[in-house]
C-alpha cells in the first residue's frame, strides 16, 4: 500500500527473486531473448539515431552552402 | 574504538554515523550549490531570449560564469561525494576509514567554492568557465577552484580507503557490488580530471601572480582533460546510480555482471582521451591525433555507454517479468511504478540521455560536423542533454530514496514530488532539442546578443531562429520550474519535514547492492 511522502520501492519493496538458478530457460523467453521489450526500444534508438544523422547533414548542407 | 551505526530497516544495512552525516552535509551543499546555479540559469536563458534580454553585457558573462562553474563543477562534485560515500562505506557495510579527514576534504570543497563564487559574483573573474588563458581572473578564483579539488580528490581517495577497510574487515562476500564497482571507476575518471585540473590550474595561478607564463594551447589542452572528463566522471556516477534506481524501485536484476564491469572499464580506458574533441579546430595538433582520440577512442566510450543503455532498461524488464509482468512485449514497463519520482527520474534519465544527449553526442563528435556546428548552440544543447537531463535527473531520483534513508524524513509535497521529474526532464527535452537547432542555424554559444546591435557588421539569421530560440527558452522556464519544486521538497523535507516513525519503512531488506544481490545470471 502506498504511504504518503515514501517512494514506493521503500513501503512496498519489489519481491525478492529466488537466489538460485536452477539452469532452465525462462518461460517468456522467444527469439529476441530475455528482454524482448528493451531488444525493440533499442531498435528505436537505432532508428532514431540514423535519422537524426542524415537530417542533421541534410540540414547543414542547406544552411552551409560551397561555392 | 567503538563503530558507532545503525542499522537500516529496508536494507538490513549497516550505515556508519560519519558516512551518515557526510552524506548529508554534501547533499545540502549540493543543493546550495543547484540553487545558486540554477537561478545563475534563468538570468542567462532570460537574456539569450531575444524578446527579453534581460542582462547587460557584463553581466551576462559574469552570471554565464556563475552559472557553468556552480552547476558543473560545484554541484555536480558535492552530489558525486555523497554518492562515494554511500556507495563506498554504506553498501559495503563498512565504516569511513578517516572521519576527520573526510571532514577536512569538505570543508576544504566548501572553501574554495565560497571563494571562487565571491570572485565570481564581485566582478573580478568574468572569464567563463573554461577561462580560457590570456583571460585572467583574479588570483583567489583559481586559488579556491584548487582548494575545491584538492578536497574533493581527498574524498576519492577516502573512498578507496573504504574499500580497503571494508575487504580487510570482511564486511561483504564476493566481488563488490556493481553499483561500488561503477562508482570506483566513477573515483579513477575523478583522478585523473583532478590530477589535470591541479596540472592547469596551478600554473594558471601562479600566471595570474605574474610568475609564470602560460601557453594558451597547452592551457586549453590539459583544461580540457579536466574540463570534459568532469563530465565522465558524472557519466561513470550516473550509471551507477541508474543500476541503483532500477534495483531499489522494481527490483531490476543485473544482466550479466561481466559486460556490465567491462563497460564501466571502457570509461576509465577512453573516455578521457575523447576529451580531444574539444581540440577539432585547434591548429596545435595533427589530424591523426584528432582522429584517432575523437573517433577510435571516443567510439569505445559511446560503445560502454550504449551497453550500459541496454543492460539497465533490460535489466528492469527482466525484474519486472520475473515479478510476473510478462503480458506481451511492453506489459513490464505499463505496469512499472511511473508515480514513483525514483522510477520516473530513472527511466526520463536514459531516455533523454540516450536519444537527445547521445545522439548529439556523436554527430558533434565527428571532424567534420564539429568544423561546422563548433562553438555554436548545438554544443551546449548536447551537454545540457547529458549532464542536465541525464546526471542532474539521476541524481534527484536518488535524492527521493536518500532523504528517507538517510535524513529519515518524509518527501514533502509528496503530490508535486511525483510530477517533479515529469517537468523537469520535459522542460529540459524541449530545452535542449531546441538549443541543438538554433546551433545548426549557427547561432553561437556563449554570445550575449546575437543581434549584434552597434556592431561595425551586420549578420541576419534564419527567421526561424526567432521561434527556435522562443521555444527553447519556455522548454528551460519550464525545466527551471522543475529544478525549483525539486530544491523546494528537498529542503522542505530535510529541515522542516516529517520524520518517518518506527515501523512505516518495510523491513524487507531490500538489496540495493546490485550484483551482490540479486543476479539474472539465470538469464543468461
Amino acid at each position: 500500500m502506498p504511504m504518503y511522502g515514501l517512494p514506493p520501492g521503500l513501503v512496498n519493496p519489489p519481491r525478492p527473486l529466488p537466489e538460485e538458478d536452477d539452469g532452465e530457460e525462462l518461460p517468456w523467453t522467444g527469439k529476441l531473448g530475455p528482454a524482448p521489450g528493451t531488444l525493440i526500444l533499442v531498435l528505436i534508438f537505432l532508428a532514431a539515431f540514423a535519422v537524426y544523422y542524415f537530417a542533421n547533414w541534410k540540414q547543414l548542407s542547406f544552411l552551409w552552402r560551397i561555392g | 574504538m567503538r563503530w558507532i551505526h545503525r542499522v537500516c530497516p529496508v536494507t538490513g544495512l549497516k550505515i556508519d554515523r560519519q558516512a551518515d552525516l557526510l552524506i548529508r552535509a554534501h547533499g545540502v551543499a549540493a543543493t546550495v550549490a543547484l540553487l545558486i546555479g540554477g537561478i545563475a540559469a534563468v538570468l542567462v536563458l532570460l537574456t539569450r531570449w531575444q524578446a527579453v534580454h534581460l542582462l547587460d553585457a557584463v553581466w551576462f558573462y559574469r552570471i554565464l560564469t556563475v552559472h557553468g562553474l556552480t552547476m558543473l563543477i560545484f554541484f555536480i562534485l558535492f552530489f558525486e561525494m555523497a554518492v562515494l560515500y554511500f556507495t563506498g562505506p554504506v553498501l559495503l557495510n563498512s565504516r569511513v576509514p578517516a572521519p576527520r579527514v573526510g571532514w577536512a576534504a569538505f570543508a576544504l570543497m566548501v572553501a574554495g567554492a565560497v571563494l571562487a563564487e565571491w570572485m565570481m559574483w564581485t566582478g573580478r573573474a568574468d572569464v567563463l568557465l573554461s577561462s580560457y588563458v590570456p583571460l585572467r581572473a583574479h588570483p583567489l578564483y583559481y586559488l579556491g577552484i584548487i582548494l575545491f579539488a584538492v578536497g574533493a580528490l581527498i574524498v576519492t581517495f577516502q573512498f578507496f580507503a573504504s574499500l580497503v577497510v571494508a575487504k580487510r574487515e570482511r564486511t561483504y562476500e564476493g566481488s563488490v557490488p556493481l553499483i561500488t564497482f561503477g562508482a570506483a571507476t566513477a573515483a579513477i575518471i575523478a583522478v585523473i580530471t583532478l590530477g589535470h585540473g591541479a596540472g592547469i590550474y596551478i600554473p594558471t595561478f601562479l600566471w595570474s601572480l605574474g610568475l609564470m607564463d602560460v601557453d594558451p594551447q597547452i592551457y586549453r589542452m590539459v583544461w580540457w582533460a579536466l574540463g570534459h572528463a568532469s563530465q565522465q566522471v558524472n557519466v561513470a556516477a550516473m550509471v551507477s546510480v541508474w543500476y541503483l534506481l532500477g534495483a531499489l524501485t522494481v527490483g531490476s536484476v543485473v544482466l550479466n555482471e561481466k559486460i556490465s564491469r567491462t563497460a564501466f572499464v571502457l570509461y576509465i580506458l577512453f573516455i578521457s582521451l575523447a576529451s580531444a574533441h574539444h581540440l577539432l579546430v585547434d591548429p596545435g595538433f595533427g589530424p591523426a591525433w584528432k582522429v584517432v582520440n575523437t573517433s577510435y577512442f571516443m567510439y569505445m566510450a559511446v560503445l560502454a555507454s550504449m551497453l550500459h543503455g541496454f543492460t539497465v532498461p533490460a535489466g528492469v524488464e527482466v525484474g519486472q517479468r520475473l515479478r510476473g509482468y510478462t503480458q506481451g512485449l511492453f506489459g513490464w514497463i505499463r505496469r512499472a511504478p511511473w508515480g514513483d519520482p525514483g522510477f520516473s527520474s530513472l527511466v526520463l534519465s536514459v531516455v533523454v540521455f540516450g536519444f537527445v544527449g547521445g545522439i548529439t553526442g556523436v554527430t558533434i563528435g565527428t571532424e567534420q560536423i564539429n568544423m561546422i556546428v563548433h562553438n555554436t548552440l548545438r554544443v551546449p544543447g548536447h551537454f545540457h542533454a547529458t549532464v542536465v537531463s541525464g546526471t542532474a535527473m539521476a541524481f534527484m531520483g536518488l535524492t527521493y530514496y536518500l532523504i528517507p534513508l538517510i535524513f529519515r524524513k518524509k518527501i514533502a509535497f509528496w503530490p508535486l514530488a511525483k510530477w517533479q521529474p515529469y517537468l523537469f526532464a520535459g522542460g529540459m527535452l524541449f530545452f535542449s532539442i531546441f538549443m541543438s537547432f538554433a546551433g545548426g542555424f549557427a547561432v553561437p554559444r556563449r554570445h550575449w546578443d546575437i543581434t549584434f546591435s552597434n556592431a561595425p557588421f551586420d549578420l541576419q539569421f534564419s527567421p526561424a531562429v526567432d521561434l527556435v530560440m522562443g521555444v527553447m527558452a519556455v522548454g528551460g522556464l519550464v525545466a527551471a520550474v522543475g529544478g525549483a519544486l525539486y530544491i523546494l521538497i528537498t529542503v522542505w523535507s530535510v529541515f522542516f519535514g516529517e520524520p518517518i516513525r518506527e515501523g512505516e519503512l518495510s523491513n524487507a531488506h531490500v538489496r540495493p547492492a546490485a550484483g551482490a544481490g540479486e543476479s539474472a545470471t539465470a538469464v543468461a
